[in-house]
């Protein structure tokens, strides 16, 4: 039967990802670190506007009511007062604080 | 060789460009079985009388070509045979197994690509043609690559280079060197034409500069690549709109002239263009779009001081693993959580070239934690009664405790004293030190600039 014949080397390597997903993995990062910042060509030449990524984030901001802005962020918050690191530094303010007034 | 030459003239016929540079295209992994009918369809001197006899005298054709262009693509098809033989003999396709190098192929290829350059100067090959010229540019480039790859891992450079001007670094890329020259006379041959733009070879520039890009690129040599556009800026005058361009091209090349601006620390002009990169590129196109943003991200941290969403990030895996804790830090203004974010991306970061950018981010979590002291001193009586305000007078000695504490490491005073002041200057900060009473005093209205208070 032609399924069950010894598959030549090269096949080998390609046989489903799942019987051996370890081995997946790791040829994976080692390709991650092959890898350079050489841009790769796209499947094709062209493509219309709704297909570009403008379009793309356009349309879920008409279905998710968001601006396309939320992708970026203001870089410091302020409402975390609650979380460790604020607490903390309270606390340490408070300790300058009652340094100064001894 | 007539079934190709059928191909051939199918799109002549048609002046289908794309399909006529299929006929040229040695895609191994996708197309064997044909390019292995092509190749063993004849000898040497068979192929030459075939194509002869095909482009010369075969009258069947009706195809509206000068005997100059003919002999021209007769030249092309035989070098492109030749180099068939090489490429299928390097993939050991080749039922006799005869032994080659990647340098030979590529060595056969160049001669390909000369002779379809000279098609254009010499034969009077038509502008609609020139996806020819982009197949032959790409596969040289990967055969050059090729090449320089197998030489470097036989050590064959060694027996043969015994000169006294001998250079390691340039041996290891001798095919890839050589192939940027050859890209180069394909650039010159886009831009120096003076045909009115719809026939103008002019259309083949941005392609020919990707592969220039890419190529400079790998042989590290980035100011090659601002020589390319100082040339095309001379002559953007006379050139097709950028727009009219198929967008793979616009996208590549974006990314590359932002790419270009961010190593030069042109960080506003490199958001420009990257953006417009971002933007343009196709939806599906996800590691394209995981290398823009890989440089993106670190412009908009120093242009706008704006970092990714987690919503943006989603999508990329890779770009969370190399972002998020670095971003969370800043957010929070936890200098040591920086401090580690920066030391476990070093490697990645360093390859990327993002390192130096990124590590300026550190200005920007300062600030937020200073930002962060400002709030919690809390508001006073206005004066005369008012309404109430922050408190703008800041002792030294709080904003030392919040960066001992962040820092988690000690810190004395003058050290401080020089953060802030560096703060103040960098416009991150407004107000003055007043250094013998310990104190600062900030800015009534927009003490940290930017961001609300």
């Amino acid at each position: 039967m032609a399924s069950t014949s010894t598959p030549k080397p090269d096949e080998k390597s390609s046989t489903p990802a799942d019987s051996k997903p370890e081995q997946a993995q790791n040829t994976k990062t080692a390709g991650a670190l092959e890898e350079d910042d050489e841009f790769e060509d796209f499947p094709v030449e062209d493509w219309p506007a709704e297909e570009t990524e403008a379009a793309n984030q356009q349309g879920n901001n008409a279905s998710g009511g968001t601006a396309a802005d939320h992708l970026w962020e203001e870089s410091w918050d302020d409402d975390d007062t609650s979380d460790d690191f604020s607490a903390q530094l309270r606390e340490e303010l408070k300790k300058v604080d009652a340094a100064k007034r001894r | 060789m007539d079934s190709l030459i059928k191909e051939f003239r199918a799109a002549y016929a048609g002046q289908l460009g794309n399909d006529l540079a299929k006929t040229l295209t040695p895609d191994v992994p996708n197309n064997a079985a044909q390019l292995m009918f092509v190749w063993e369809s004849g000898n040497a001197q068979s192929i030459k009388d075939d194509l002869k006899f095909l482009f010369v005298r075969d009258k069947s054709a009706r195809l509206n070509m000068s005997s100059d262009e003919a002999v021209g693509w007769q030249e092309i098809y035989y070098s492109y045979w030749k180099a068939l033989g090489e490429v299928l003999a390097a993939e050991g396709l080749r039922k006799s197994r005869v032994k080659t190098s990647w340098t030979s192929v590529y060595e056969a290829w160049k001669e390909l690509t000369s002779q379809i350059i000279r098609g254009y100067t010499n034969h009077e090959f038509e502008n609609w043609t020139i996806p020819c010229l982009y197949v032959a540019g790409k596969y040289m480039r990967l055969y050059a690559m090729r090449a320089d790859a197998e030489r470097g891992s036989n050590g064959d450079d060694m027996v043969t280079n015994f000169q006294d001007d001998f250079d390691p670094e340039t041996e290891k890329h001798k095919s890839l060197e050589d192939c940027a020259r050859q890209l180069n006379r394909i650039f010159n041959l886009c831009l120096s034409d003076r045909a009115p733009l719809s026939e103008s070879r002019k259309w083949g520039i941005y392609y020919a500069i990707n592969l220039l890009f890419k190529t400079y690129f790998k042989l590290n040599s980035a100011a090659l690549s601002k020589n390319v556009l100082r040339v095309l800026s001379a002559g953007r005058g006379d050139m097709p709109d950028f727009e009219s361009f198929p967008k793979s091209q616009q996208v590549t090349f974006k990314y590359y002239e932002g790419v270009l601006a961010f190593l030069e620390e042109n960080y506003e002009e490199a958001e420009k263009h990257l953006t417009l990169a971002w933007l343009l590129c196709h939806k599906g196109a996800t590691r394209n779009m995981e290398l823009i943003l890989t440089y993106l991200i670190p412009c908009h941290l120093l242009t706008t001081h704006t970092l990714p969403s987690a919503k943006l990030l989603a999508p990329f895996p890779r770009l969370q693993a190399l972002f998020l804790k670095l971003a969370t830090a800043i957010k929070k203004g936890d200098l040591r959580g920086f401090h580690q974010a920066l030391q476990e991306g070093e490697d990645e970061f360093v390859k990327r070239r993002i390192y130096l950018t990124l590590e300026r981010g550190r200005d920007i979590a300062l600030r937020n934690l200073l930002r962060k002291v400002f709030i919690a001193g809390g508001f006073i009586e206005g004066a005369e009664g008012g309404a109430q305000v922050r408190r703008t007078r800041i002792p030294v000695a709080e904003f030392a405790a919040a960066i001992r504490m962040s820092g988690g490491q000690d810190i004395d005073t003058d050290e401080v004293e020089c953060l802030l002041a560096n703060m103040i200057y960098k416009n991150l900060m407004k107000g003055y030190i007043a250094h013998e009473r310990g104190f600062v005093v900030l800015s009534k209205n927009g003490a940290f600039p930017g961001t609300g208070v």
